[in-house]
């Protein structure tokens, strides 16, 4: 049994004491994670490297402004970090992450990465509606009871992968009783270990996966079920996909927000996706109409094409468009296809490599041959 | 004074407006026309380049939602080249005028297109259609009748006196409208007046010798004079002008104050949606996406140490700052912008408060008017002699941004 | 109405193991269906399945590619990548319903001109079949 430490205070205050202390000594240089904007309940990602500023911090605040891994990956872009930081991602979060380290996007060394067993977060548009703080409670009760919240995003709801991957400290937090009282901390790593030796707490045995978790994953993966169900009934086929796209603006938003399209320009944004007059002569003179910008299809496909085998299925890109197209839904579905036929799991492990930049010789021997 | 024609429209609006595009097309007053179409079978709103009759059926002309800014969809269409078609495109008159931005930033080649605005009652925010659209188009169908509840309405749609061309820009083409005559584009070929027909008719008014080009071989009575379209335009101008200068009062005293702008964007993401839809924002690549400001892990970690914490995404002040002071000057406050927000900050409020100041600063209204030149491409030298005088300033508040900004 | 012949097939072959079949089977005067239209890349591994989707979208029946067969490739691995690549796409337009059996990959050594012939003809037939790509007059893509 992994060990790990119980520290006497409520989980977002006992990780907040835990890393002010490792400040504190100046083991680690920073944290990384959720913090409270001024009063106005707003809350963004912060690199802190004061104590005094930490006590803003609110990890486990079930929101995502933007995908951590992303953000992990802008600060490594340049090089790996000189000095220890501390980050608190979610577990999609560092399986972005590890998959950006994989495309040379960013270096895991010399993180501290913690992050919480997931009960999901709430969409966007929860915080300025009021939706989220209405519905927080009840929130941290799914939690306790390894229940599914049907208020957080819908990727979140169909979920398995919520037990995190990577993580040298794993929070316990879905089926615990008493969250409230106690915050346990499971070691993984050595580097964990070695952090956390100077934390005040109580040094306790504890599983990753329990009865809590199996539960979840269990009412997660029949979700998944029924939204599979329900996708094959109404959103395949040719028509299905043009409705579902329909109202989409080309903004390219929800690219933009995804962790994994981290193409600083992006090919759908160049000249070789737009139209030339010809195109629209000859689609004038063909069809009668097009559909102004063109390629909106092809956007989406290609997309799929580029990243669908690395969607770790945060859910921003649905978030993030404008006018509400469940792209999340679509790509995670995709995606979960596609990684199945590679057997892979995005972010399980950073040595392995990407199934698109890679093969095997004896494998797929089937195909081609007919 | 061009002469205005009637279009008979005691079979509803869109209908009267969709009949005379169908005309039209069949006598070849243009090949292609630019047009809204309601996607079958969904609630969704897409541009459409369009020749055949029956896309027409499906084509809306007034959308109660702007989800696409028609500058936007026309400078893809002649992005890469003229089409050497002749083109009309029917759009909201914010719409036109950002066309008109984009054509001095030589992003639109307007040769061959015939621009075609409308009497705008404004649009509904997106979310609330998305929402409930049976709700809101039948609203928005109301508001097309009695131009009333203006509550269904955008903000920066219910201070907009712009939704027409003024007047006076009918009768002296060439003038540029002065203080007192408030706006007008008078940057479409043709407008389509809704106002003053009570039901019965509207007008299709041309404004240049392209519009009246496009009228030319259609079946259309003249009309001589159309003053109760006139006084219909300037009765709602007169309504909307008194909630414009309410606005400006209430959004400066909210902006006033480098603690107060930051808090209107406390809740920012830097998705930059914001950025994304605005027809104005045209790079390829976003200064505020590319590499310059990138900074490498220690850069930030210093930059962190300096206040004790560092926001990520880096920059969110910068960016929205830094893209007011590349377009502000040529916003024409579509609302684009706000729509698009998904943390539902009131950003087309916000660009407005600062773009209407600005623009009057520098006697400058975006899109009015093609010659008139950009104002930061420009300059007189003889002009703005007050800011050659260093002001008395206090103490700036800039230091407690960094860490929240 | 699109009214362009039906079937189209686009075909991407590679210069060194597939076109030359194909130009074997042209010379030996093979019958080959004349919806084939080929798109000659150096290598499979050079078929960008951007390509794929874009040849599909703007109305072709059917799409084939073709490449060396495993072990052979003119450039050592290039059609391992287009294998993946296919494989790919398979599961995405499986997953989304958009008909992929309008799509194939097929191993065609500079010498198997009967193959090239044999596997263009099935093709077709299956292509025939199946009926023209609705997306030919679709709008709103």
């Amino acid at each position: 049994m992994p060990k790990a430490v119980k520290i006497k205070n409520s989980t977002d205050k006992g990780i907040v004491e835990m890393l002010g202390g490792l400040l504190q000594s100046d083991k680690i240089k920073g944290v990384f994670t959720l913090k409270k904007m001024n009063e106005s309940g707003a809350v963004a990602y912060s690199l802190i490297t004061e104590v005094d500023e930490l006590e803003k911090a609110v990890p486990f605040y079930p929101f995502m402004p933007m995908n951590a891994g992303r953000a992990l990956s802008t600060f490594t872009l340049d090089g790996e970090t000189q000095e220890p930081i501390a980050a608190v991602l979610r577990p999609c979060e560092i399986r972005a992450f590890i998959e950006l380290v994989k495309r040379a996007q960013g270096s895991l060394e010399n993180f501290l990465l913690i992050s919480p067993v997931c009960a999901g977060v709430f969409p966007l548009k929860s915080l300025a509606d009021g939706s989220l703080e209405k519905n927080l409670s009840r929130y941290w009760e799914s939690v306790e009871n390894a229940a599914l919240d049907p208020n957080t995003r819908e990727t979140c709801q169909s979920c398995e992968d919520f037990i995190p991957v990577h993580a040298d400290m794993t929070i316990v937090t879905v089926g615990a009783k008493n969250l409230e009282e106690g915050c346990i901390v499971i070691l993984n790593t050595k580097k964990a270990e070695e952090f956390a030796s100077g934390v005040t707490g109580q040094t306790v045995s504890e599983e990753t996966e329990t009865e809590g978790t199996e539960k979840l994953k269990k009412l997660r993966r029949e979700w998944k079920e029924t939204v599979f169900e329900e996708f094959e009934r109404n959103g395949v086929g040719q028509a299905a996909l043009i409705k579902t796209f329909a109202a989409c603006l080309g903004c390219h938003a929800c690219s933009h927000a995804c962790p994994i399209c981290y193409c600083t320009f992006c090919d759908f944004d160049s000249k070789t996706c737009e139209y030339q007059p010809v195109s629209f002569h000859s689609e004038l003179e063909q069809k009668g109409g097009l559909k102004v910008p063109p390629g909106n299809i092809f956007f989406h496909l290609g997309r799929m094409a580029h990243m669908a085998v690395s969607c770790v299925r945060c859910g921003m890109c649905s978030d993030v468009c404008p006018v509400g197209i469940p792209v999340a839904s679509v790509f995670s579905r995709v995606g979960d296809s596609l990684q199945e036929v590679f057997e892979y799991i995005p972010g399980r492990n950073v040595e392995e490599p990407v199934p698109s930049g890679t093969y095997k010789e004896q494998e797929f021997v089937e195909i081609g041959e007919q | 004074m061009k002469s205005a024609k009637t279009i008979p429209a005691d079979r509803g609006l869109s209908h009267a407006i969709i009949d005379l595009f169908k005309q039209a097309l069949f006598k070849k007053s243009f090949d292609a026309l630019l047009i809204p179409v309601k996607i079958p079978e969904t609630e969704a709103y897409s541009w459409v380049l369009l020749n055949e009759e029956s896309l027409l059926d499906k084509a809306v002309p007034l959308p109660p939602v702007m989800p696409n800014q028609g500058g936007n969809a026309l400078s893809h269409v002649t992005k890469h080249g003229n089409l050497n078609l002749k083109i009309a495109a029917l759009m909201r008159p914010c719409e036109i005028r950002a066309v008109v931005e984009l054509q001095k930033l030589k992003q639109i080649d307007l040769e061959n297109i015939t621009l075609i605005s409308i009497d705008c009652p404004g649009a509904a925010p997106l979310s609330d259609y998305m929402a409930d659209p049976e709700k809101i188009e039948k609203s928005y169908g109301i508001l097309l009748e009695d131009w009333e509840s203006q509550d269904i309405l955008r903000p920066v749609c219910q201070i907009c006196e712009k939704f027409s061309v003024s007047v006076s820009s009918i009768s002296s083409p060439e003038e540029m409208p002065s203080e007192e005559t408030p706006t007008t584009p008078f940057s479409s070929d043709l407008h389509i007046g809704l106002l003053g027909g009570n039901g019965k008719e509207i007008y299709a008014i041309p404004l240049t010798s392209k519009g009246e080009e496009l009228l030319s071989n259609l079946d259309l009575e003249s009309r001589e004079s159309i003053e109760e379209w006139e006084s219909g335009v300037r009765e709602i101008q007169k309504k909307k002008i008194m909630e414009r200068d309410k606005f400006n009062t209430t959004w400066t005293e909210r902006l006033s104050g480098t603690d107060k702008f930051i808090d209107a964007f406390d809740r920012c993401i830097n998705c930059h949606n914001c950025m994304r839809v605005c027809p104005v924002c045209y790079c390829r690549q976003c200064y505020f996406d590319s590499r310059t400001l990138r900074l490498s892990p220690q850069e930030m970690l210093t930059r962190a140490g300096q206040r004790g914490a560092l926001r990520f995404p880096l920059d969110t002040i910068l960016f929205h700052l830094g893209r007011m002071s590349h377009m502000v000057l040529s916003c024409v406050s579509c609302g684009a912008c706000e729509d698009a927000c998904p943390m539902s900050i009131p950003v087309a409020q916000i660009f407005t408060t600062v773009g209407d100041r600005m623009q009057k600063d520098f006697h400058y209204m975006p899109g009015r008017n093609r010659e008139e030149i950009l104002p930061l491409q420009d300059f007189l030298e003889d002009e703005w002699h007050e800011v050659e005088t260093p002001r008395e300033t206090g103490e700036s508040s800039a230091g407690e941004a960094e860490k929240n900004a | 109405m699109n009214s362009d012949s039906f079937p189209k097939i686009i075909g991407f072959l590679c210069n060194w193991c597939s076109y030359t079949g194909a130009d074997l089977a042209g010379t030996a005067r093979m019958k080959i269906p004349p919806a084939i239209r080929v798109v000659r890349v150096m290598c499979s591994g050079r078929i960008d399945p951007l390509f794929v989707l874009r040849a599909y979208l703007k109305g072709a029946d059917g799409i084939m590619m073709m490449g060396c067969h495993p072990g052979d490739c003119h450039y050592q691995k290039g059609n391992y990548n287009a294998r993946r690549r296919y494989v790919m796409l398979d599961s995405i337009l499986g997953t989304l319903g958009l008909e992929r059996e309008r799509f194939g990959l097929w191993w065609v050594s500079a010498s198997e001109a009967p193959r090239y012939a044999q596997a263009t003809k099935d093709f077709t037939e299956r292509i025939e079949e199946m009926g023209p790509n609705p997306l030919r007059d679709e709008i709103f893509l």
